[in-house]
């Protein structure tokens, strides 16, 4: 637990019971109080981590092959797909990554 | 997610299937690609192979060209001179410029500070990052080109992004961007005649024109409003023109249920073709579109600037296949500028659930007011062209380059700069309001 968590007390009622040897039940409730730390999302550091180096991987690959990646999608007509699927098949890696890492950061939209 | 996911697809296979559509002007003619495979000083020819054609043509050197400023074995972008006759060279520019680790760092800077701000009012970015791609050596229909590619899937995201935070009324930004695709039409062939008629200056200074009174115009208008909302503290109202033109009833009704206005088709479509001939003329529509969706049709500028990036997406997406299909995407420059742009986009979204409607218009206003002041200090140069004032001053003319440069990144670090105080502000205010909930429900 950090120090700053935000914390939330908890109350639990816990029953106990006693049988005595001349057959009678007595049941007395207890309670107990405790404090446990509010929720608390987990970070996804795995998932950035997965997204951060597909995204790196594929940034290498691309720069590695320059010469005949900027010659092979500048030839027009139907290649055009190829620079505009790149570009769609970066955003969704590189784009998890981002999202992932501002949540890793703790950078949330507010909660209405 | 699968919802959004269908949408962008078959939005993605609509816009295949028109091809007679640019966004943000066509890409330009009398421009050739190619690798020059000799050049003969005595002759002063050059012979050029062009890009996805056996043939090899042979060009003619301009006057006054040296035979070093053919770049051989390289790929190049040449240009011809059509008054000086046929096969004439123009200009040659290489088409892909070394990438030194300083430019992939200017790149990725240059991308997550216009990639916040677009994730913020929606649009913006194209106009410091086509400059910034140019002055790095790269040709300007390639940086266009590039530019472009990588404004629809940041457009994308960012949009994917402030749907989930419940911003973006997808019938609002269809209803744009169908008219604004129409707009861009009318633009280029407004763009044509001025072209015909008054050749290169020309349109150079009517775009210029056009530039900095609507960005004056509309910038000032905004921050005014803006300033009153931030003193008074005020709620952003509905403005009194989208009341009373929300009033009128003619059909065809539209309902819009996010930005929670109807309003007849007559209101709407004009907006959009605005938005898609100012895309055309100076490549940023977003500058009238959010603006206009909020005075004119009445939306927040919440659901404005969220819903001006479902346009900026269609409207890239479209522009992008036909720039590639002329060949001119640098996709190095459009993947650098797209790392960080997606980092700063989402980022932005974020920042919009913090701040209140008029940071938002604030933000927007300076930003089209410091751009204004950029593209006006070309004015001067346009008209020396013309001929309708002496001609500048070796030293002025520079001077005046580099205002023009230094107020577009101005204009960047102003808006960096504000978005992320008001974020943090935002976030710390949000932060102490939480803490102290909880600590009232404890007691």
């Amino acid at each position: 637990m950090r120090q700053n968590d935000p914390y939330q007390p908890e109350l639990s009622v816990q029953r106990t019971t006693r049988t005595s040897k001349s057959s009678s039940v007595s049941t007395t409730p207890s309670t107990s109080k405790a404090t446990q730390t509010a929720f608390r999302k987990k970070r996804p550091v795995g998932k950035m981590v997965l997204f951060g180096a597909m995204s790196l991987g594929a940034y290498a690959l691309l720069f590695s092959n320059e010469a005949l990646v900027t010659n092979t999608f500048t030839l027009g007509g139907w290649h055009a797909a190829l620079p505009v699927g790149t570009a769609f098949l970066f955003s969704f890696m590189h784009g998890a990554f981002a999202s992932n890492f501002l949540d890793v950061l703790g950078l949330e939209a507010k909660k209405a | 997610m699968k919802k959004f996911l269908t949408f962008l697809l078959t939005l993605i296979i609509g816009t295949l299937l028109v091809h007679t559509v640019y966004a943000g002007g066509p890409p330009p003619k009398n421009v050739m690609k190619g690798v020059f495979t000799q050049v003969d000083p005595v002759t002063r020819t050059a012979t050029i192979k062009i890009d996805g054609q056996d043939k090899i043509r042979t060009l003619i050197l301009a006057e006054g060209m040296t035979v070093d400023e053919i770049i051989l074995d390289k790929k190049v972008m040449v240009s011809l001179d059509p008054h000086a006759g046929p096969n004439v060279i123009k200009e040659v520019t290489q088409m892909f410029f070394d990438m030194t680790p300083t430019k992939v760092v200017a790149l990725l800077i240059v991308g997550l500070i216009g990639g916040l701000l677009s994730g913020f009012i929606g649009s913006g970015g194209a106009f410091v990052l086509t400059p910034a791609m140019m002055s790095l050596g790269a040709p300007g229909a390639v940086a266009v080109a590039s530019n472009m590619c990588h404004k629809f899937p940041k457009a994308m995201v960012g949009s994917y992004k402030r749907w989930k935070y419940g911003q973006v009324d997808v019938k609002l930004g269809l209803v744009m961007a169908a008219t604004a695709i129409i707009g861009v039409q009318i633009g280029i062939k407004v763009q044509n005649i001025i072209l015909d008629h008054w050749g290169n200056a020309g349109s150079n200074l009517y775009v210029s024109v056009v530039f900095v009174l609507v960005l004056i115009v509309v910038g000032a208008y905004v921050l005014t409003d803006a300033l009153k909302l931030s003193k008074g503290n005020l709620e952003a109202k509905t403005s009194k023109l989208a009341l009373r033109l929300q009033k009128i009833e003619l059909w065809p009704m539209v309902e819009f249920k996010v930005a929670n206005v109807r309003i007849s088709a007559w209101v709407t479509v004009p907006v959009g073709l605005f938005t898609g001939m100012l895309a055309a003329t100076i490549a940023v529509g977003g500058f009238i579109g959010v603006p206009g969706m909020i005075y004119v049709v009445g939306a927040s500028a919440m659901v404005a600037s969220a819903t001006e990036l479902l346009v900026a997406f269609i409207m890239g997406a479209w522009g992008s296949v036909q720039w590639g299909m002329a060949g001119l995407i640098d996709i190095r420059m459009t993947l650098l500028i797209l790392a960080g742009s997606l980092i700063g986009v989402q980022l932005g979204a974020i920042g919009t659930t913090y701040v209140k409607d008029y940071t938002i218009k604030l933000v927007m206003a300076s930003v089209m007011l410091i751009v204004a002041v950029s593209r006006g200090a070309k004015v001067p140069g346009y008209l020396a062209d013309l001929d309708l004032i002496p001609h500048l001053h070796h030293q002025l003319s520079v001077i005046l380059n580099s205002i023009s440069f230094w107020s577009l990144m101005v204009a960047l670090a102003v808006a960096g700069i504000i978005i992320s105080l008001a974020m943090i502000k935002g976030m710390l205010q949000d932060r102490a309001e939480k803490q102290a909930k909880l600590a009232n429900e404890a007691i």
